[in-house]
C-alpha cells in the first residue's frame, strides 16, 4: 500500500470512528459554505435581474460629438438649436465598443430634417432594427417600417397632416425621395414629434454617410459599474462625449451595491462563527487525542507526520463540506430568490469552487490552532494522559 | 565482550527542583536483556524514556548505537524513535479505531512503507494470525499486548524498551509474553531494557538494575530463562 492511500485510509478510519464530532465538523462547514454559495448565487441572480429590469427603461449611456448641437425647448415647444451640428463617425464608435470590451445593445442617430411641400419637417435617421430592441416601450399605430417606408411621430398627424398608409415626396435633400408611412409611433417624448427613416437613407439625402449624431447604448451593467464603462468608452472615443442617460441605472447599482454589501458582511460573520466553532471543536477532539499523538510521536511519527495526519482530516472535512454547500447553497439560493426577489437562482458551476474555497479555508483555519498544539504535544506527557 | 548499544555518562533528568534522575553512568551491551526495577518514583521509567528519545536529559550524555540523543532536533529524536527504537507501554496504546492489523501497519509508515504481508508476518510471530481484522476492543489484554509488541518489533529495531509491559496481565499472560520476548531476541537479536515491579518478570533478564530515588543502588546478574 502506498504512503498516500494509507494515509487516506487511516484518516477516512479516525473520522468514521469519531463519526459525532465528523458529522458536526461537516454540519458546521456544510451550513457556512452553502450560506456564501447561497449569498453569490442570490447576488448573482439580482444583478441579472436588475440588468434585466433596467433594460426596460431603454438606453443607459448616450454617445454626442464633443460639439453636438443642444436643441432648445420647453414642453413640447421647440425653439431650435443652438451651435454648429457636428457627427460622431459609425466605425470609430464600433471600434470603440470593440476596444473598451462595454458590451450591450445599441442604436445609431443622425438628426435632420426633410422638406414636405416646402415645410421643413424633423427627421431622425435609425436603424428600426436597433431602435426596436433597445426602446421596447415605445407604441406603433401600424406597422415598422420596412424598405422604402418611415415611422411618423404622432403628433405630426394633426401637424402636417401623417397618417399610416400615406406616401410622400420629399426634397431638400440630395435626391427627391419617396416614402410610405408604416406607422405612427407614440412615446409620450420628443419622439412624437419626429419623422423616423432608415438611417442609410437619411445618411445619402444628407451626405453624411457612416456618420450620426447619436449613440444610444443600453450597456450590459452586469460587466462593470455604468460609471466604469462610461469613462471606459470616453478613454477611446476623444472627439465624443460619454453621458449617463438616466439616474435610473446608477440608482440600481448604487442599491444593488448596498444590498451586495449587507450580503458580504452578513457572510463574513457566519463565516467567522462557523470558522470558530471548527477552531473549538478541532481543538477538543486534539485535546480528546492527546494520547493517540502521544502514540503516533512516540512510534517515530515526526511532527510533519502528525501535521498531515491532521490537514489530511481538515482536508478531507472541507472538500466534503464543500460539495454539500454547493448543493445545498443552490437549493437556498432558489428558494430565497424566488420568494424574496421574484426571481430565479440556477445554480452555476462557477460557485463550486467558491464553497470548497470556503469550507477548505475554514477547516484549515480552524485547525491551525489546534495543528500547532500538535506540534507541541510531548509524548511522555500525553501518554501518561497528561 | 559485545559492543555497546547504550551509554551514559552522568545523565540527569531534572523537573525543576526535582531531580528525577541522578547522575547515571550505564553500559548495556548489544543483545542484553537489562532489567529496570524500582518503586513509583525511582526513576526507572525517566531512564526509559531518555534511552527511547522521549525526553531530554537535562544533564550529561547519552548515547544509543553511537548517536548522541542529547545533540538530536525534535525530528532528528523522531527518526531516531521510528528507526532504531520499538517500545511496548503498559497500556498497550493501541490505536482503537484501526484493527491489529493496521496497527501494526501504522508503524511502518512512519518508518517506510505500510507493508500488509510483512505486518501479518508479525502478528503471526506473536501468535496473532488469526486476529488480524480485529479491533483492541476484541482483544484480551495478552492479545493487545502481543500487538503492541508485533509493532515494536516490526521495523526491525535494535533496541526494545518495555514499560511495564505485564503489568496489566495475569499470570499466565505474563508467562506467555515474556516467553514470547525471550523467542523474538533469540531469533533476532535485539536489546532490551524492560522497567518492572515484578521479581518474577526481572528474572527473565541477563540483568537487573535497581533504581532508589533517582539513583542506581543495586545491580545483579539474573540466570536469564
Amino acid at each position: 500500500m502506498t504512503r498516500r492511500r494509507w494515509l487516506a485510509h487511516i484518516v477516512l478510519r479516525a473520522l468514521v470512528h469519531r463519526w459525532g464530532r465528523t458529522l458536526l465538523l461537516l454540519a458546521v462547514l456544510t451550513l457556512a459554505s452553502s450560506l456564501a454559495t447561497a449569498l453569490g448565487l442570490v447576488s448573482a441572480s439580482m444583478k441579472a435581474r436588475v440588468a434585466e429590469e433596467t433594460r426596460k427603461y431603454g438606453a443607459n449611456l448616450v454617445i454626442m460629438p464633443e460639439s453636438a448641437r443642444v436643441e432648445v425647448g420647453s414642453g413640447g415647444l421647440r425653439f431650435g438649436a443652438v451651435g454648429e451640428p457636428s457627427y460622431l463617425s459609425q466605425d470609430q464608435v464600433l471600434a470603440a465598443l470593440a476596444k473598451s470590451g462595454v458590451k450591450g445593445d445599441y442604436s445609431f442617430h443622425l438628426k435632420g430634417a426633410l422638406t414636405l411641400k416646402g415645410v421643413q419637417i424633423p427627421c431622425e435617421g435609425v436603424d428600426f432594427t436597433q431602435v426596436r430592441r433597445l426602446s421596447p416601450w415605445w407604441q406603433v399605430a401600424g406597422d415598422w417600417p420596412r424598405a422604402g417606408e418611415v415611422l411618423g411621430g404622432s403628433d405630426l398627424t394633426p401637424r402636417y397632416h401623417v397618417h399610416t398608409g400615406d406616401l410622400f415626396d420629399f426634397d431638400g435633400g440630395k435626391r427627391p425621395l419617396r416614402v410610405r408611412v408604416a406607422g405612427l409611433v407614440s412615446t409620450g417624448g420628443e419622439e412624437d414629434g419626429t419623422l423616423f427613416i432608415d438611417l442609410k437613407e437619411l445618411q445619402d439625402q444628407m451626405g453624411r454617410p457612416g456618420q450620426v449624431s447619436q449613440v444610444r447604448l443600453l450597456a450590459d451593467t452586469g460587466k462593470g459599474s455604468l460609471q466604469e464603462q462610461a469613462a471606459s468608452l470616453q478613454r477611446f472615443l476623444p472627439g465624443a462625449v460619454v453621458k449617463e442617460l438616466r439616474q435610473v441605472g446608477r440608482t440600481s447599482e448604487e442599491l444593488l451595491g448596498k444590498v451586495q454589501l449587507l450580503m458580504l458582511l452578513v457572510t463574513a460573520v457566519v463565516l467567522v462563527t462557523a470558522g470558530s466553532s471548527v477552531a473549538g471543536t478541532m481543538s477538543t477532539a486534539v485535546l480528546e487525542r492527546g494520547k493517540e499523538i502521544g502514540l503516533l510521536k512516540a512510534m517515530g511519527g515526526s511532527r510533519w507526520d502528525l501535521l498531515k495526519i491532521f490537514s489530511a482530516e481538515a482536508l478531507l472535512l472541507g472538500v466534503g463540506s464543500g460539495v454539500g454547500g454547493f448543493l445545498l447553497g443552490g437549493l437556498i439560493a432558489k428558494f430565497v430568490a424566488s420568494s424574496v426577489f421574484a426571481a430565479d437562482a440556477a445554480l452555476r458551476l462557477e460557485f463550486f469552487p467558491v464553497a470548497v474555497g470556503v469550507s477548505l479555508l475554514l477547516a484549515l483555519a480552524g485547525s491551525v490552532g489546534p495543528l500547532l498544539s500538535v506540534f507541541k504535544l510531548d509524548p511522555v506527557q500525553s501518554l501518561r494522559g497528561e | 565482550m559485545a559492543a555497546a548499544i547504550i551509554e551514559t555518562s552522568q545523565l540527569t533528568r531534572s523537573y525543576g527542583d526535582i531531580c528525577a534522575l541522578k547522575p547515571l553512568d550505564l553500559c548495556v551491551p548489544e543483545g542484553e536483556w537489562l532489567t529496570v526495577m524500582g518503586h513509583s518514583g525511582s526513576g526507572k521509567s525517566t531512564l526509559l524514556n531518555l534511552l527511547g528519545g522521549l525526553d531530554r536529559p537535562t544533564g550529561g550524555s547519552i548515547s544509543v548505537r553511537g548517536t548522541d540523543l542529547a545533540t538530536l532536533s525534535e525530528d532528528g529524536l523522531a527518526r531516531f524513535r521510528r528507526d532504531c527504537v520499538g517500545i511496548i507501554f503498559q497500556q498497550h496504546h493501541l490505536i482503537p479505531y484501526l484493527t491489529a492489523l493496521e496497527n501494526v501497519m501504522m508503524s511502518q509508515y512512519f518508518h517506510s512503507v505500510p507493508d500488509e504481508a510483512e505486518a501479518r508476518h508479525a502478528l503471526e510471530r506473536v501468535g496473532l494470525g488469526h486476529r488480524l481484522k480485529n479491533r483492541p476492543g476484541e482483544l484480551s489484554g495478552g492479545e493487545q499486548q502481543r500487538v503492541c509488541i508485533a509493532r515494536a518489533i516490526i521495523n526491525s529495531p535494535r533496541l526494545l524498551l518495555g514499560d511495564e509491559p505485564t503489568g496489566n496481565l495475569d499470570h499466565k499472560s505474563t508467562t506467555m509474553v515474556m516467553e514470547l520476548l525471550r523467542d523474538l531476541r533469540d531469533e533476532d537479536r535485539f536489546s532490551i531494557v524492560m522497567v518492572t515491579h515484578n521479581q518474577e518478570v526481572a528474572a527473565w533478564g541477563d540483568r537487573t538494575i535497581h533504581m532508589d530515588d533517582g539513583c542506581l543502588v543495586r545491580e545483579e546478574r539474573t540466570k536469564g530463562c
